[in-house]
């Protein structure tokens, strides 16, 4: 994302333009934009037109309109980003209130107002316009009969396709080696088909077993066959780890392998996985200094206990802006007190493990416990847990 | 024979030849290839072979049929490739003065020791189209009349004779009124042949082809076959379906020549009209509902073997008349069965009352066992020395797997070889996947599940332990490798925890490699006590556990008795034994229909769709209509095959294969479930399930596992945990579970519903590890 002009007071209100530049960037703009903002941008709306003698004539109308937005949808697939709202500015074509939905393109600016933009905001339009070598790393994990082709971005780890092929099983070898063959073959033609090999930083293939490496064997001789000299050259790129399964979820235990790690850009993505890890780590080794849910971190945070606090970026598209306005408070909070705050992505696997426990998850400096207890203790249990996360 | 093969075969040739020169009467080409062929080309044996069975002095050639091995371990082709008149083997003898060296002794053995492997063999030639369609045809004739097999046994001799069938069990050879002994080509004998080869010979019955049968025996139980027989060329199949052919369509009618007619007479005559009747019996062309009318009217088929039997002992004593008798009751049974309930001649499959059936049939029971344990400790090899000792493996495959295993580099793995087919395996050597494989006992008839070792391939293991009645926990005793096997990571650990909550009761320990430590009872007992406590934790009942010390590679105590002074300090039964002495278990079989499906793939070219698997319960037969959830795609149940063998039904606790037909193969998925469409599965997204857990667990990411079917979920609420001993809720929604803690959570699955129900047991893991175990409710 390139960063055009930033309008900030004092106060916090005021706008920022940008322009989109990678479908990354689509994402950080589906966490920048909430309901109530203002956002302006270039749009196609088909216009009516009635000339006097009653015919009706349609045309598209290419216009920059200026929208308060009431709704966002983030399609992760297609990297498309849809925002409805309802005109603010009146032109020639477009009555103000008439709604219109506004699909955020490459390469064309945007305009985002918002009345508070605060630190969590800030934050996230500084790592979006932040110059970074792009780290783009395909992924393939799989296990026999699927798997799962995913593209994973220093923010977003997106599941671009799933293959699903039933291969025979022992019963007869031959049928099993053709079948096999048949699933590699799919593989790598829908791999090839959704990647630019010279673009990409690294392929990692995963599995268990012999898998992987039986891909890896299978695109080369593949690439020789066709001749296909990018693939050829992409040789390098290759990294076979090991997975215990085809699951897209199991790309974590791939990506936190040493080797993947020092083919990422920068280490966030390294230092998150950490610190979920450790959280999880923690839970089971040392109750008392791993807490998750949010009233359970409020507390945690309130008596200065928080050294690290894992927070998932989907809390911040809340739709009440008092729910938003809480998790801001207790990021600052917690910063101000010299704690460690990580925003994970949630669409990246790390986040996705904190998605599961609700989204917030904090370790401690010191064990404090009965965290979970609450006013409501007329039940028989000497403790009854608010358990908050899990729901979500 | 490939390219290969056939440069095999002249390089041994021109070897043997060398070797032996070319003075030995009787000893052609031919001859040495059939030998080479059977010895998979290894010179040596060959040479020493025909040194044997043609001494360089006077004798004449003895007869050696060409091998029907090719045909790997389905004893389905019982038909000698040629008979001893053709081979002109008695062409100097004087008739009714048979030279005491030509002839055979034939020994009984029981009906037992059929077994074949489920995957077949890897590199059996292909028949030719004449055997297919004789197979299809015998294949035709043996599900119009169910229990064929056993039946008929109760065929008169004479008329068994004229049919010249021997089944798999190995029906005796009749001989002629003087007592005499007389014997059968091996060839034609599956591997656990019950012949018992003449003395001169070496051990196997396989690699040693007896003596056909004498002279006299002969022209009255060939007529049919070699008169037409003759002029074919001299390979089996011909043969085959001529015999087929004219048994069939009663082509027994056919006037004996004039030579038969002036050596037998009437017997002839006679011989004619049992046939006939005979015929009737088990096949009545065009109607197929007459074989099975009431197949379960007449003796039972055990008890039908077993007169048979008798009869059959008694022959060889010479008190062969009382043998007629049954026949013709039997015959007459049979036709009054035919003229009361003469089904029509529709194609319609009749509907049979399987539940009826089922408690009827008193068929060996199907027990299914799953063998576990650590990567390495010789799974694999013992199920493959197992499936060779109880001759469901032939001597020549063996010796092909001995060849190529040494040839690169892992001669050890030769019986391993048997259960691991793929080329990944063999040249890994470690099993990836489960084999199913099959043999029967005198008592059971038993399905092998060959589960992978390594932790990688436990989701195949679960797939594995799922169908299983009860589990081989295999042991490695060696220095060092028991404990690798044992440590937390290990796999002996997680692989009976496993078995123990996919709901297996019974195990038997395998104490395996005891060879390695010089049969130290020491040994068994450190490794006897160290696992009774753990199988004890584990909640296995020790009154349900044995330990029975062996040696897979060489094969002691596994089907054999050890000698006398190998294990002086044990002596309890052998590994078969064991498990053979396996309770009745009780199957589900009024439950709806539950068939997961294992495996989906091409059945052939008449059947393109089809499946296995277990049926956890209920029950099918032929021509049901299914349908597979979760694509709710309905199906039709062509055919099932049941422990290698064409069935009508089949209930719960089989291992079957059904032939489909009236569904695309892309919505049948291993995992899926066949059902009845009165009682289809439902699917569901969400469930809560009362677990024991592994490991620690907080709202995580898990794969859901229950058989083959492997999805991706997430634990997302904590409901409760639970006091181990009495049930009672320890703590609501705890913030974790921590290990060893029993506990109720709710999984969601990402992506699809799957199809599990109440009760369904489940596994769930994650990045690699099993994390709890449980049942659905």
């Amino acid at each position: 994302m390139k960063l055009i002009r930033k309008n900030l007071e004092k106060d916090g209100e005021g706008s920022i333009t940008m322009c989109p530049e990678e479908d990354e960037d689509m994402w950080h703009a589906y966490n920048l934009i909430r309901p109530h903002d203002i956002l302006r941008a270039s749009a196609l709306r088909k216009v009516s037109t009635t000339s006097s003698t009653g015919s009706v004539a349609s045309q598209r109308v290419q216009l920059t309109l200026t929208i308060t937005v009431d709704k966002i949808d983030f399609d992760a697939a297609g990297g498309a980003l849809h925002i409805s709202g309802r005109v603010l500015d009146e032109n020639k074509y477009v009555p103000i209130g008439a709604h219109h939905t506004l699909d955020l393109e490459l390469h064309r600016n945007f305009t985002l107002s918002k009345t508070l933009w605060d630190s969590v905001a800030l934050e996230t339009v500084r790592a979006a316009c932040a110059p970074g070598e792009n780290a783009d790393i395909a992924a393939i994990v799989l296990h026999e009969g699927l798997a799962c082709i995913c593209a994973v971005t220093e923010h977003t780890t997106i599941e671009r396709q799933r293959i699903e092929m039933s291969v025979p099983k022992k019963r007869s070898p031959e049928a099993h080696e053709r079948g096999m063959e048949r699933f590699y073959k799919a593989i790598t033609e829908a791999f090839l088909r959704l990647f630019e090999i010279d673009k990409l930083k690294a392929v990692l293939l995963g599995s268990p077993g012999f898998y992987a490496a039986g891909l890896r064997d299978y695109i080369f001789s593949f690439a020789e066959k066709t001749e296909n000299k990018p693939l050829l050259r992409a040789r390098p790129k290759f990294i076979v780890e090991h997975t215990s399964s085809g699951h897209k979820h199991a790309l974590t235990e791939a990506l936190t392998s040493p080797a993947v790690k020092a083919k990422l850009a920068d280490t966030r993505y390294a230092k998150e996985m950490e610190a979920v890890d450790a959280f999880f780590r923690m839970i089971h080794t040392d109750e008392f200094r791993a807490w998750y849910g949010a009233k359970e971190v409020a507390k945690a945070v309130e008596k200065g206990a928080v050294g690290t606090l894992l927070l998932s970026d989907s809390l911040f598209r809340s739709q009440s802006v008092a729910e938003r306005r809480k998790f801001v408070a207790m990021k600052e909070e917690v910063e101000r007190q010299g704690g460690e705050v990580l925003i994970l992505s949630s669409i990246h696997e790390s986040g996705v493990r904190l998605g599961n426990i609700g989204g917030i998850a904090a370790i401690l400096t010191f064990p404090l416990e009965d965290l979970d207890e609450d006013e409501e203790l007329e039940l028989e249990e000497p403790k009854l847990e608010e358990d908050g996360g899990g729901q979500n | 024979m490939t390219p290969q093969q056939k440069q095999q075969m002249r390089e041994g040739l021109k070897k043997t030849r060398e070797v032996l020169g070319h003075d030995i009467p009787g000893v052609s080409d031919q001859v040495i290839e059939d030998a080479l062929w059977n010895y998979y080309f290894d010179v040596p044996q060959t040479v020493n072979y025909i040194l044997i069975k043609y001494p360089r002095p006077q004798q004449k050639k003895q007869s050696k049929a060409k091998g029907l091995l090719g045909f790997g371990f389905q004893a389905s082709s019982p038909w000698p490739a040629m008979s001893a008149v053709e081979m002109g083997y008695f062409a100097d003898a004087p008739w009714g003065n048979i030279p005491q060296d030509r002839k055979g002794e034939l020994v009984l053995k029981g009906p037992q020791l059929r077994g074949g492997l489920l995957g077949g063999s890897s590199s059996g030639p292909k028949s030719s189209k004449l055997a297919a369609l004789a197979k299809k045809r015998k294949e035709k004739a043996q599900a119009a009349t169910p229990t064929f097999g056993e039946e008929k046994t109760s065929i008169s001799l004479l008329s068994r004779l004229s049919k010249q069938t021997s089944s798999a069990k190995n029906v005796l050879e009749p001989v002629s009124p003087a007592p005499r002994p007389s014997a059968q080509s091996p060839s034609s004998l599956p591997s656990g042949s019950p012949l018992r080869p003449p003395p001169p010979q070496t051990s196997t019955a396989r690699e040693t082809p007896a003596p056909l049968d004498s002279p006299q025996t002969d022209p009255k139980a060939r007529t049919t076959v070699d008169l037409v027989g003759l002029d074919q060329p001299k390979t089996q199949e011909p043969v085959v379906l001529v015999a087929e052919t004219a048994t069939q369509q009663k082509a027994l009618g056919a006037s004996p020549s004039s030579f038969a007619q002036s050596i037998f007479g009437e017997r002839i005559t006679l011989r004619h009209e049992i046939t006939v009747t005979n015929t009737t019996l088990f096949f009545v062309p065009g109607n197929k509902e007459a074989g099975k009318a009431n197949p379960f009217a007449g003796p039972s088929p055990d008890d039908v073997v077993a007169a048979a039997q008798s009869a059959s002992k008694g022959l060889n004593k010479g008190t062969h008349q009382k043998t007629p008798a049954p026949t013709i009751q039997k015959t007459e049974e049979v036709l009054k069965n035919l003229s009361l309930e003469a089904a029509p001649a529709a194609k319609k499959v009749e509907k049979i009352d399987v539940l009826k059936a089922y408690s009827e049939s008193s068929a060996k029971e199907n027990i299914n066992f799953v063998v576990v344990g650590h990567v390495d400790a010789g799974k694999s090899t013992l199920m493959g020395r197992m499936l060779y000792d109880c001759g469901a493996v032939d001597e020549r495959a063996m010796r092909k797997y001995r060849q190529e295993s040494e040839q690169i580099g892992k001669g050890s793995f030769a019986l391993a070889w048997v259960m691991d087919q793929t080329e990944e395996e063999r040249n890994r050597g470690v099993t990836i996947d489960i084999a199913t494989n099959h043999f029967e006992t005198p008592n059971s008839s038993f399905t092998i599940l060959d589960a992978p070792g390594h932790r990688d391939f436990i989701p195949n293991m679960i797939a594995g332990a799922s169908q299983a009645d009860f589990a081989v926990l295999v042991i490695d005793a060696s220095t060092g490798a028991f404990e690798a096997g044992f440590h937390r990571q290990g796999q002996t650990k997680e692989h009976t925890l496993l078995c123990r909550s996919i709901g297996v009761q019974r195990l038997v320990v395998a104490v395996n490699k005891l060879d390695t430590v010089d049969w130290s009872p020491a040994r068994f007992e450190e490794i006897v006590q160290q696992m009774q406590q753990f199988l004890t934790n584990a909640g296995f009942s020790m009154k349900n556990v044995t330990f029975v010390p062996m040696s897979g590679l060489t094969g002691i105590n596994v089907v054999r008795k050890p000698d006398d002074n190998v294990i002086p300090w044990y002596n309890g039964p052998s590994l078969l034994e064991v498990l053979e002495t396996s309770n009745k278990h009780t199957r589900a079989v009024d439950k709806p229909l539950r068939l997961v499906i294992s495996e989906v793939f091409r059945g052939g070219v008449t059947n393109p769709v089809s499946i296995s698997g277990r049926i956890d319960a209920g029950y099918l037969q032929e021509g049901d209509v299914l349908v597979s959830i979760p694509s709710k795609e309905q199906a039709i149940a062509k055919a099932i095959v049941c422990n290698d063998e064409p069935a009508k039904w089949a209930v719960a606790g089989h291992n079957a294969v059904i032939h489909l037909s009236g569904i695309d193969p892309i919505h049948l998925r291993p995992g899926d479930v066949l059902c009845n469409p009165t009682s289809p599965l439902i699917t569901i997204k969400s469930f809560n399930v009362k677990l024991l857990a592994f490991e620690g667990m907080t709202p995580m990411a898990v794969d859901v596992h229950k058989g083959r079917l492997h999805a991706a979920g997430k634990v997302s609420v904590l409901l409760q945990t639970m006091d181990k001993s009495n049930g009672q809720v320890i703590k609501k929604k705890p913030r974790h579970i921590p290990p060893g803690s029993l506990a109720r959570v709710t999984v969601e699955l990402i992506g699809e519903a799957i199809p599990v129900e109440a009760g369904n047991r489940i596994v769930l893991r994650s990045s690699g590890v099993t994390v709890a175990a449980g049942i659905i409710e």
